[in-house]
């Protein structure tokens, strides 16, 4: 660690730090934020009380270059070979940084679509060559570095003949359990649009509602998946349920298959439970779920899984803007810890909702 | 058990929220009125200036409606009041979308859930939206004895009509601040709405600064314009305002009405099965206008009266206007003498029945006043102790030493209670 380091951890150049800020953006709740490095890309996550942790991944392919170097085998030869662990962790190196910070850091030549726009103090183009920067799109630069372990994480952004350099302190990483998610024992997945569930969770917010309600069962054959809080001044529920699909969804028999393809846009794209029979119903912290919101807002698609212990996993697939070279897809990923059943209560409410769809059911089946 | 339910189109449940911003300008409670040919959403201001009562026709406004009143209830209605916040949050604007896009709904469903049978009673509102995604809300509500201030059309001679919008791009001249609104029908043939707030002073400190706006408009731009020459009519400016934006967003006729200063007037608009109509008190030197003597106005004074509420004069408290206590007969002064000295002073007004007050006389025939019978004196006046919601009008006990004093003192002028707790706040 301590030799010349010619060779840094990583580089990374970008020539949009705004993509980077709005996928860091969707995750910026909390105050410091691992980063791990790998061949493949960058990883942030942010960890609230151990009960919720959103992460962004930012891709390798988001960057138009990316160097990375695992850390050098020199620390394994001077230190004692029961460093075994220790030495993994450093083949993809993590450390804590303060998001807040680098957020501030990489709009701070605010966030102008660096294809459409140039600085106003910016010359006329008329002597530009086929060298100049605005050619080779290297006017507006972010490039990312990180020299070794323990040092800071330095971001030098470029626009025109400017160029910043900010040096982030970076921290021992706090900690390393993430929230298990058993992918192998789901009991429950769908896909919708993100801007549904955001709007579904800004109903939600209106009564100032401490906990959510996730319901999600086959109604007479049809996918149907509710959320539902209440709080003081009432209740609120906003149901997705696929009405508009004159084919009933495929038998409750044969859950693992996705919904029947549909030639118009599905509410729920997917819809599978573990128990088509029963009525899935888990409960999250309300004001966490709302952390999320402005990834809702955001993505294009969100894939709503809960596995069989209740852990809600909820991923967002958006939509960063490459400029030419057509839409990128990137991922941000959340997860939460259920709230303990209440029991009783929840029951009866569940009992309602369920009495209340049916005879909805009954109005729309005799409609059409 | 009362039923209600009814369908909205999606304009129709803009209009809702539309009137509901305009209640929430007055109150942060709206009482609902629902009968059988229509329903009425009323609010009445904390200082009980201001009462405003928008009503929906049964047949004109909604898709379909249907209101079957429990049978106990006296005078076939469901009444229940809500908070306007939480009825906003469920009618939000960009609930009309002719595009349709996110958050435009297909139709919207509202049912009471107001049976024994189930365990919880709510006000029930569905939004279907357009892709299968169904909003259900469902909200807590009170139930509360809704009162309506009466208004007599027929004493109110003076009268004007004008566009909303005209109006409104009137008042966008008003000082944010100001507080009053002066109507005064020139004899130039113009008419003059002046804003303006009364500066008040403590010490060296200027609390408020005076700021007058004066926004003269030719009568003949009215639609229609019939006011006694010289007359002026005080109103608080930010109900003005609250009603001429809200009717702006209907493009219709703004109407006023109102016969003198201290009297009630009354803002109407509508079209499209809904009917607006804002009861406001007034303030002004009613002598310094010649106007007709009251006397003529006798007769159909019980019908005049709006609720007693209607007509207290909040600003009297902060000095801001000099008005003149009402014009009291000798005969009623010579009662007063049997009060103890120490009280006249405090309350000068409280025991006076005063002939020209908009408040229910003792010997008046109070039965058509109230809402529901109450037969059992007794029980009415236990009733509602919190004395915060909308009908203050009801009788009620305040914990107040001097109050029960009071009451003791007036057992033998018989006023009703329904006209102390209304005093009593317009002077304390």
């Amino acid at each position: 660690m301590d030799d010349e380091d010619e060779h840094p951890v990583l580089t990374a150049v970008s020539n949009s730090a705004r993509q980077l800020y709005h996928l860091l953006r969707c995750i910026n709740f909390s105050d410091k934020a691992h980063v791990q490095i790998s061949e493949e890309g960058l990883r942030f996550s942010v960890d609230e009380a151990s009960v919720m942790e959103g992460s962004a991944f930012l891709d390798k392919s988001l960057f138009t270059s990316y160097t990375f170097r695992a850390t050098p085998p020199q620390p394994r030869q001077h230190e004692d070979s029961d460093e075994e662990e220790e030495d993994e962790a450093s083949s993809t190196p993590t450390f804590q940084i303060s998001l807040p910070s680098l957020l501030e850091t990489l709009q701070i030549f605010g966030l102008t679509d660096p294809n459409n726009s140039k600085p106003p103090w910016a010359r006329d183009n008329s002597t530009s060559t086929a060298f100049s920067n605005n050619v080779l799109g290297m006017n507006n630069m972010c490039r990312i570095s990180y020299d070794s372990i323990g040092a800071p994480l330095s971001i030098i952004l470029t626009e025109s003949t400017i160029s910043t350099t900010c040096n982030l302190t970076t921290y021992e990483p706090d900690f390393a359990d993430e929230i298990p998610f058993d992918r192998q024992s789901l009991a429950f997945k769908t896909i919708m649009r993100g801007s549904w569930l955001f709007d579904a969770i800004s109903e939600l917010a209106s009564t100032s509602p401490e906990s959510l309600s996730l319901y999600a069962r086959m109604a007479r054959g049809k996918p149907f998946f509710a959320l539902s809080a209440s709080g003081p001044l009432g209740s609120a529920r906003v149901e997705f349920s696929q009405q508009q699909q004159p084919t009933p969804a495929p038998p409750p028999t044969n859950p693992n298959h996705p919904s029947a393809p549909d030639a118009q846009p599905n509410l729920l794209e997917t819809f599978q439970l573990s128990d088509p029979t029963s009525t899935l119903r888990s409960t999250y912290k309300f004001a966490l779920i709302q952390k999320a919101a402005r990834a809702m807002s955001v993505a294009t698609k969100v894939s709503i899984r809960s596995d069989t212990q209740g852990v809600l996993s909820l991923q967002f697939m958006i939509e960063v803007d490459a400029g030419a070279e057509g839409a990128k897809v990137s991922f941000v990923d959340f997860r939460f810890v259920p709230l303990v059943d209440e029991g009783e209560e929840g029951y009866e409410a569940d009992e309602t909702i369920l009495g209340i769809e049916a005879d909805h059911d009954e109005g729309t089946k005799d409609e059409i | 058990m009362a039923v209600l339910s009814f369908t909205l189109m999606p304009e129709a449940a803009a209009k809702v929220h539309d009137l509901l911003v305009c209640l929430g300008k007055f109150s942060d409670t709206v009482a609902i009125e629902a009968r059988r040919e229509r329903f009425t959403f009323t609010a009445l201001n904390s200082s009980k200036s201001a009462y405003a009562a928008l009503s929906l026709d049964a047949k004109q406004f909604f898709t379909s409606y249907e209101c079957i009143p429990s049978q106990g209830s006296p005078d076939g209605r469901f009444t229940c009041s809500m908070y306007t916040k939480a009825l906003l949050s469920v009618f939000k604007g960009r609930l009309y979308d002719p595009l349709g896009r996110d958050g435009a709904i297909d139709h919207c469903e509202v049912s009471v859930q107001d049976r024994p049978d189930q365990t919880e009673c709510r006000f029930i509102i569905k939004m279907i939206c357009n892709q299968g995604v169904i909003k259900t809300y469902k909200l807590t509500y009170e139930a509360t004895e809704v009162m309506h201030a009466l208004f007599d059309r027929n004493v109110a001679k003076n009268r004007w009509s004008m566009h909303a919008a005209a109006m409104k791009e009137y008042i966008e001249y008003f000082g944010t601040k100001t507080e009053m609104l002066d109507i005064f029908a020139g004899e130039d043939g113009r008419a003059v709405f002046k804003s303006y707030t009364e500066k008040i002073t403590n010490g060296k400190e200027i609390l408020k600064h005076p700021l007058v706006t004066a926004v003269a408009v030719n009568t003949s731009d009215f639609e229609e314009f019939n006011v006694q020459m010289g007359l002026h009519i005080i109103i608080s400016v930010k109900d003005f305002k609250a009603i001429v934006v809200h009717a702006d967003t209907l493009k219709t006729s703004l109407k006023a009405f109102y016969s003198q200063p201290t009297r009630p007037l009354q803002f109407s608009y509508g079209c499209d099965g809904l009917l607006c109509e804002f009861t406001l008190m007034t303030s002004g030197d009613y002598n310094a206008a010649p106007t007709p003597t009251p006397a003529p106005q006798m007769p159909s004074r019980a019908n005049s009266r709006a609720q007693s509420t209607a007509n207290e004069r909040p600003d009297m408290r902060g000095g801001r206007l000099e008005m003149p206590p009402p014009v009291e007969p000798a005969s009623r002064r010579s009662t007063r003498r049997r009060n103890p000295g120490s009280r006249k002073a405090r309350s000068p007004r409280s025991a006076e029945p005063d002939p020209d007050s908009l408040f229910i006389q003792p010997d008046e025939d109070d039965a058509r006043w109230e809402p529901v019978d109450y037969n059992n004196e007794e029980e009415t006046l236990g009733w509602d102790a919190s004395a915060e919601h909308g009908s203050v009008a009801f009788p009620t006990f305040r914990d107040s030493g001097t109050l029960s004093r009071t009451e003791t003192e007036d057992n033998n002028e018989a006023i009703a209670p329904t006209q102390r707790v209304s005093q009593v706040k317009g002077l304390w």
